[in-house]
């Protein structure tokens, strides 16, 4: 499954936009700024390409908690930060006590656990608690996922992975184009020096690229 | 297979498991030779599918959608026959089988429906009378594909029970059929259809997420989800940062340059503009190795060859781009670059027009009066700047002369 061409047109049209935006304060920030920044309009990028999606309007609505940010979304996003922000129909989220849920939570998984598998099997009990807490888990890292049900759950994952997906081949694609270009510049070095380093730097990049990909962190719950 | 009609348009589920049926047909009489097992429930089935009236054609449904799965996993034709549990009595109950529901009508269950989705196939139902039968639920949302998830051994043979209903009411309601063997009470029923479109989300999540293919259980799938969105997300921080520190500090100047440059033009054709840059990224590696094109100028030549060097390496899987929207991706390049100069700094600029231009010089190109406006832009913009004056009087020129 891939993002269509005109997501990946909107990302880029967004991201570019965005690093012009906030880049007027470049000189003055640490290296720690400008990658939040960065970080900030790439998020913002993605969410405004994909259009109106649950897990879009969450993710504008966790990034438009700071002030600071506030206004930077304005700008970018122009008359669909206010469409964007406003609270759908369907995922009205419920200020409610945790403490509370958590207790009738309790409460009803016994319950249920005690009318479903009167005679012992174990399994199923386990296998049921492994999914909810991954559900969980899974609740948390998608954006505005917290309100969803198992299905429409799944559904806002797939469309974020896809998305988060497109996100980080076109960064790595700008990414690689700009390296490739500043090192081109370096009219100091002679010709073979400066193949070498192409080839070192891009090859250590892709190498570190290439890990993080692989790199399978261990599931913390 | 005359008796089925064909399906209308938007079924596309439908068309396919036509096909299966009629695949399914075929394999039959080729196979009832050499499959004693299946030649009695073949012939069977052969008969009833040609007595298949137009009407009940159109009603598909999982089962057939089901056998023709197994008919896929297994070398054999028609394996699972005897699973499936046809019975042997006439041609009409065989199709009944298929069509009608486990038990008489009560199991009925008619869900209002939300929106229009289920589709129209009661009209079909009308044929042999079977009004009572039910459709399973499908998808639009998802992509319009039947609920496979259901072992095939629970596929239903409801056989003895078939009942003649009456014509099922044109409404909206979604259908949807009890299951031999199953229970029939409406909270159960409403449970296997959510449970089908989960699984059915699951299988999705299956193709998209890398190296999830052995891996069947629900958890199992949930946390190999988890672990690919941790990692895209870590992935993301990690682009961020290489970002931040590739970037040069730049020029306040250039911005308010380029600010008005970019500005009016972000409205018109954006799409177009800034537009292909992915296309261009994509063509820039697709077209880096393949560019034979030797420059007169050593600067860009130097910036060919390691770039060539750089990039050859990390050319994707070749995209399907067609050659002729290429030129027209170089007014977006332009673009891009300016944009891009912004935040990179000048050299950037220089050195993607230079790689502009010497790949244009390949290609027949439709209008050079952008090429004018680039080269009149970058003037005012070496201008501005101070250390650029020298190289920046050397790009132009060398532009100038390929034109």
């Amino acid at each position: 499954m891939q993002a269509t061409k005109s997501f990946e047109r909107a990302f880029l049209k967004h991201l570019l936009r965005g690093f012009r935006l906030s880049a007027v304060s470049y000189k003055s920030m640490s290296l720690q700024e400008r990658k939040s920044a960065i970080k900030l309009s790439a998020d913002v990028a993605m969410a405004s390409a994909r259009g109106s999606r649950k897990w879009t309007r969450g993710l504008i609505t966790k990034l438009s908690k700071e002030d600071d940010h506030r206004s930077f979304l304005r700008l970018i996003l122009g008359t669909e930060y206010e469409r964007l922000t406003k609270p759908c129909h369907g995922s009205w989220k419920i200020p409610r006590s945790k403490k509370i849920v958590r207790r009738s939570l309790r409460v009803c998984s016994r319950r249920k656990n005690n009318l479903r598998a009167p005679h012992g099997v174990k399994s199923s009990v386990l296998a049921r608690t492994l999914v909810e807490k991954r559900t969980h888990a899974l609740k948390r890292l998608v954006p505005g996922g917290e309100s969803l049900d198992g299905y429409s759950l799944l559904d806002e994952a797939l469309d974020y992975v896809i998305s988060l997906r497109a996100q980080v081949d076109l960064m790595q694609k700008l990414l690689t184009t700009f390296e490739a270009s500043k090192l081109s510049a370096l009219s100091k070095c002679t010709l073979p020096e400066r193949k070498a380093s192409f080839v070192g730097e891009a090859g250590i990049h892709q190498q570190k690229l290439t890990e993080k990909a692989q790199l399978r962190p261990k599931l913390t719950l | 297979m005359q008796g089925l009609r064909a399906p209308p348009d938007d079924l596309s589920v439908l068309e396919r498991q036509e096909a299966c049926l009629l695949n399914w047909q075929q394999q039959g009489q080729e196979q009832s030779n050499y499959n004693p097992r299946g030649s009695g429930y073949c012939r069977q089935m052969q008969t009833s599918f040609q007595a298949l009236p137009s009407g009940c054609g159109g009603e598909k449904n999982v089962n057939h959608g089901d056998v023709h799965g197994s008919i896929d996993c297994f070398s054999d034709g028609w394996p699972d026959l005897a699973n499936i549990r046809y019975p042997v009595h006439g041609a009409a109950n065989v199709e009944e089988t298929s069509i009608t529901n486990v038990s008489s009508n009560s199991s009925r269950k008619r869900k209002a429906d939300k929106s229009p989705r289920s589709k129209q196939k009661e009209n079909g139902g009308g044929g042999k009378g079977d009004s009572g039968c039910k459709r399973i639920k499908e998808e639009t949302g998802g992509g319009a594909t039947s609920e496979t998830g259901q072992p095939n051994k629970k596929e239903a043979a409801s056989g003895d029970a078939s009942k003649k209903n009456d014509k099922p009411p044109k409404t909206d309601c979604i259908h949807v059929r009890a299951r031999r063997g199953q229970a029939t009470d409406s909270h159960s029923l409403a449970e296997r259809v959510r449970r089908e479109r989960i699984s059915q989300r699951m299988k999705y999540l299956q193709d998209l997420v890398p190296g999830c293919s052995k891996i069947t259980g629900k958890a199992g799938m949930l946390d190999e989800i988890i672990n690919y969105v941790q990692s895209l997300q870590r992935q993301v921080e990690f682009l961020s940062m290489k970002l931040a520190t590739a970037s040069p500090l730049m020029d306040i100047n250039i911005d308010s340059i380029f600010g008005r440059e970019i500005n009016p033009s972000c409205k018109s054709g954006s799409t177009a503009m800034i537009g292909m840059s992915s296309e261009l990224l994509d063509q820039s590696y697709l077209r880096f190795d393949t560019l034979q094109h030797p420059h007169p100028c050593s600067g860009l030549d130097t910036f060919m060859d390691s770039s060539d060097l750089v990039l050859r390496p990390n050319v994707n899987p070749p995209v399907a781009v067609p050659d002729a929207s290429f030129g027209s991706s170089f007014d977006v390049i332009l673009r891009l670059n300016m944009s891009m100069g912004v935040l990179f700094g000048v050299q950037t600029c220089k050195a993607c027009m230079a790689w502009i231009s010497s790949k244009e010089e390949g290609q027949p190109s439709p209008s050079n009066h952008w090429k004018v406006k680039a080269l009149i832009l970058y003037q005012e913009h070496y201008d501005a700047s101070d250390d650029n004056k020298r190289s920046g009087s050397v790009l132009p020129n060398n532009l100038k002369m390929e034109m």
